[in-house]
């Protein structure tokens, strides 16, 4: 292995650490992660969802954002402002946590039968994205109605999010045909996402930041006085992105079908 | 055994071992531009099949709003023509008049969107709200599927310019592949209808 002297590594780990530091607390303390959805909602529509994921292999996710801005889900470095465009993303490439790890794309892998629901609370936007395996079965115009004419909006104008939400998911899986129970997929796990943890490279828990510190700053002190010491590797990688876990479904594609709308 | 047959044995072995990495390199890069070349094609296609959906699409809409739309009828007519346009362009399959000729037509579209969705009457009818939420989905399909085409051709690109794919990318027959951008007109404001 390469020997790097201590004294360069030190800066270059600090600067690191800090920069980890700094990305990952603001998310966890600012007080704008509200939850749209209150527990009996959320359990509900969990509870809906999984049971159309074992009748259907289909995937219905609901993902909230506060705003367009400033949710820090980025693509190539440029944080994705547009409905659309951050929908398409969400959908088809940003790791989203289940119960058996990080899974990027929506519905099953082959199938691609994943909805995305997503909503911008202070844009006062929707937007629907739909799997390339579903677009026979939900048209723009039919999640069109459902979302802005029918469910969604005229719930949400009422401030009634957690009914507005659920409604719209029941239409959407009305249109999706049941497939045969022999066949055994496993199914997702998780499907609301309400003002989501912090995307998937800020995933690091703040204690073990803390205690990375806390073990750089001991590696200065004793460093310093015994120079020459042996430097030990800090362990402080990220797991980067997260990929695709083995069952619990996801894999599916979309691309760009779907429809928006404002409330 | 002597020093010198010694000394043979070793330089064979690191022949040996030369050709092989060699090998496993040569077919490796091989290998990988078919694959990325594959990709580029894949996704033409689904952009292509995008177009061919707008390129249907579009009478339907034009039908259905040109018993409303009577100040503007030149939009219609113009997206009409346009859509020939790119029809004809497509089958010339010359790259550079598809990017105009969709780039023109791109326009085209989003300002009879914006028309329509001014329209009040036309809003108003059903037929002609899903006519122009299908529209819209389209224009992101198309956004969506040309975006991962250009990134399909951005990494096959960049693996045949880069070490040791360029020493053989042009003898393998591996040509440079063309961005898909809609260069011309795509800036142009829509115009809207005043009442």
């Amino acid at each position: 292995m390469l020997s790097v002297p201590r004294k360069a590594l030190i800066p270059f780990l600090s600067v690191i650490l800090l920069a980890a530091f700094v990305g990952t607390i603001p998310a966890a303390v600012l007080p704008v992660n509200g939850q749209v959805l209150s527990d009996d909602w959320k359990n509900d529509i969990e509870e809906y969802l999984l049971e159309i994921d074992k009748n259907t292999t289909a995937e219905i996710v609901i993902y909230v954002v506060d705003s367009l801005y400033g949710h820090g889900i980025r693509k190539d470095g440029t944080e994705l402002n547009d409905i659309v465009q951050l929908g398409v993303y969400i959908f088809n490439e940003l790791p989203l946590d289940t119960p058996s790890g990080p899974v990027v794309g929506i519905g099953k892998k082959g199938k691609d039968n994943g909805v995305l629901v997503l909503v911008a609370m202070e844009e006062q936007k929707w937007r629907i994205e739909v799997g390339y395996g579903l677009e026979g079965y939900i048209t723009d115009a039919e999640s069109y109605q459902i979302a802005q004419n029918e469910y969604l909006v005229p719930k949400f104008q009422e401030g009634k999010y957690g009914e507005g939400l659920a409604s719209t998911v029941e239409a959407l899986a009305k249109e999706i045909p049941k497939v045969d129970k022999t066949e055994q997929i496993p199914t997702r796990g998780r499907y609301v996402y309400d003002n989501a943890e912090p995307p998937a490279d800020e995933e690091i828990p703040w204690w073990v930041i803390a205690l990375i510190v806390i073990f750089v700053i001991v590696m200065i002190s004793v460093g310093g006085r015994f120079g020459g010491g042996r430097t030990g590797r800090s362990g402080g990688r990220s797991r980067g992105g997260g990929g695709r876990s083995g069952g619990g479904g996801g894999g599916g594609r979309s691309g760009g079908g779907g429809s928006s709308g404002k409330w | 055994m002597n020093s010198k047959w010694i000394a043979v044995v070793i330089i064979v072995a690191i022949l040996v071992v030369v050709g092989v990495i060699f090998a496993v390199l040569y077919f490796g890069t091989y290998n990988n531009l078919v694959a990325l070349e594959e990709s580029v094609d894949e996704k033409w296609a689904q952009v292509e099949q995008e177009l061919q959906r707008r390129y249907d699409l579009i009478p339907r809409v034009v039908n259905a709003s040109k018993l409303y739309i009577k100040y503007e009828g030149s939009i219609l007519q113009n997206v009409t023509e346009l859509r020939s346009q790119w029809a004809a362009a497509m089958n010339s399959g010359d790259l550079d008049a598809i990017n105009d000729a969709t780039g023109k037509l791109d326009s085209a579209v989003s300002n009879l969107i914006v028309v329509i969705e001014n329209y009040p009457e036309l809003k108003a009818s059903q037929v002609v709200e899903d006519l122009i939420v299908e529209l819209e989905g389209t224009e992101n399909r198309i956004s969506t599927e040309r975006m991962r085409y250009n990134e399909a051709v951005r990494d096959y690109n960049r693996e045949r310019r880069s070490f040791p794919a360029n020493l053989w990318a042009a003898g393998w027959g591996f040509e440079g592949r063309e961005y898909f951008e809609a260069k011309v007109g795509a800036e142009e404001p829509p115009t809207v209808p005043i009442d």
